[in-house]
């Protein structure tokens, strides 16, 4: 990171490292979003198979209890001749398993947020740590690192910046989103016309659903604040749905995201 | 006025249907008259789909014979004495049939509409809804019973269609 003096940006040498980096960020190759976002969001059924398959593999012979659901999905006639394993069905038994297989459940959504943390401190060194001028981290404090996470982070992943950012100065922080990108188009498919199901029941199955996708932003943020040399057990990150405001309210999502971050040990980087 | 509404699968299937005319018998609808995915019109869409089915390959039959200058032959409307059937046939193979009077002469805008701001939006980039409706081979020749029942879907369909009703 070049050194930089506060509040320098008249000087004739700062503006040209600014538009400097406007050109790198103009030549980086463009990604289309919709790709990149499914992308991003298959990382999640294919933990899961990961996981699956995980579970089958040390076993020689099918123990009953466990797979005895697995089997019937997975039995081998059917899998010639189909694909059990397609992304929707893929998160459907996701959400079953988390009241059928806590361990397995939780083994998935580890692996998810290990991805986050790897693409978060990758990404964030690649994209947005070089060659920002704007950034100096030597000087920075937990607060103005959080609002980085906000602002520029969110900005280069997500393609949007987080809506609210609270705290209470005592190392926690609530980041809000209210339409996380990732989730937006995200509808739940039911077996009948949902006008005629209980409106309360389609929405938390729903938010069951899509529960696992928020632990990716959950990886990112804890993978951004390691790369800035908060280790990983000293953050804790919980993603939470919450109420949009009124005037949000369309057709998107129905709820907002509120990511809670809280470092253990705030002192020990000064 | 728009009498009703389908997509049809590239397996033949009817994934997803919406009548306006018929009584709702059984359910509480809140979009008002007509029904949704009703089992009561699986033989119409049969039909439907089996007459649109058949008219195409008799169209491209001919086209095919006509020049080597391959423009689309596929059918757009198909008149009655009553109404008159929109379709539409995506590169994925996919129908999507609007079943209306004589107002208006053409729909293809509003079906384009539909597939592309409606469908691509709320069933394609939606992850929970499946990406093929059959879900195995026995579905796949029209024996599929699966539907698209998302209410975002279903919400701006009928918000996008409900001008054009009367």
């Amino acid at each position: 990171m070049p050194h930089q003096r506060n509040s320098s940006i008249q000087n004739p040498e700062a503006l040209e490292r600014q538009r400097q980096y406007e050109l790198f960020q103009e030549s980086l190759p463009k990604v289309n979003a919709l790709v990149y976002q499914m992308l991003l969001n298959e990382i999640i059924p294919l933990s899961s198979h990961v996981e699956n398959q995980l579970q089958t593999i040390p076993m020689e012979e099918f123990s009953e209890d466990q797979t005895e659901s697995q089997l019937k999905d997975l039995s081998l006639e059917e899998k010639q001749v189909s694909n059990p394993s397609s992304s929707d069905q893929l998160i459907y038994k996701l959400s079953q398993l988390a009241d059928e297989d806590e361990n397995e459940f939780n083994n998935t959504l580890k692996r998810v947020r290990d991805i986050g943390i790897k693409l978060g401190t990758r990404l964030t060194n690649l994209l947005v740590f070089t060659n920002n001028v704007n950034l100096n981290f030597k000087e920075m404090d937990l607060l103005l690192i959080m609002k980085f996470i906000c602002r520029d982070v969110w900005k280069q992943i997500f393609g949007k910046q987080i809506d609210n950012l609270k705290t209470n100065h005592r190392g926690t922080f609530y980041l809000i989103d209210y339409d996380y990108a990732l989730i937006q188009d995200f509808c739940i498919e039911t077996n009948t016309i949902p006008s005629q199901l209980n409106e309360e029941v389609i929405t938390s199955k729903e938010l069951k659903l899509v529960e696992p996708f928020l632990e990716l932003p959950v990886g990112i943020i804890k993978g951004v604040l390691l790369s800035l040399g908060y280790p990983l057990e000293e953050v804790i990150c919980l993603a939470t749905f919450i109420d949009k405001p009124r005037e949000k309210i369309r057709n998107g999502f129905p709820k907002g995201i509120s990511f809670h971050v809280q470092i253990t040990k705030p002192n020990q980087q000064q | 006025m728009i009498y009703s509404f389908w997509i049809f699968d590239r397996h033949c299937n009817c994934i997803f249907e919406r009548e306006w005319t018929l009584a709702n018998s059984n359910n509480t609808n809140a979009m008002g008259n007509g029904t949704i995915n009703s089992k009561q019109n699986d033989e119409v869409g049969k039909l439907l789909y089996g007459m649109i089915f058949s008219l195409n390959s008799v169209t491209q039959k001919l086209s095919s014979s006509l020049s080597e200058n391959q423009i689309n032959n596929n059918i757009r409307s198909i008149s009655t004495g009553k109404f008159r059937i929109h379709t539409m046939q995506t590169a994925t193979g996919l129908w999507f049939i609007l079943v209306t009077d004589f107002k208006q002469q053409n729909y293809s805008q509003v079906l384009q509409y539909i597939y592309s701001h409606i469908y691509v939006k709320y069933v394609v980039h939606n992850l929970l809804s499946p990406y093929d409706f059959a879900l195995n081979p026995k579905e796949q020749r029209g024996q599929g019973i699966k539907r698209i029942n998302n209410r975002h879907f279903i919400n701006s369909l009928e918000a996008f269609l409900q001008p054009m009703l009367t």
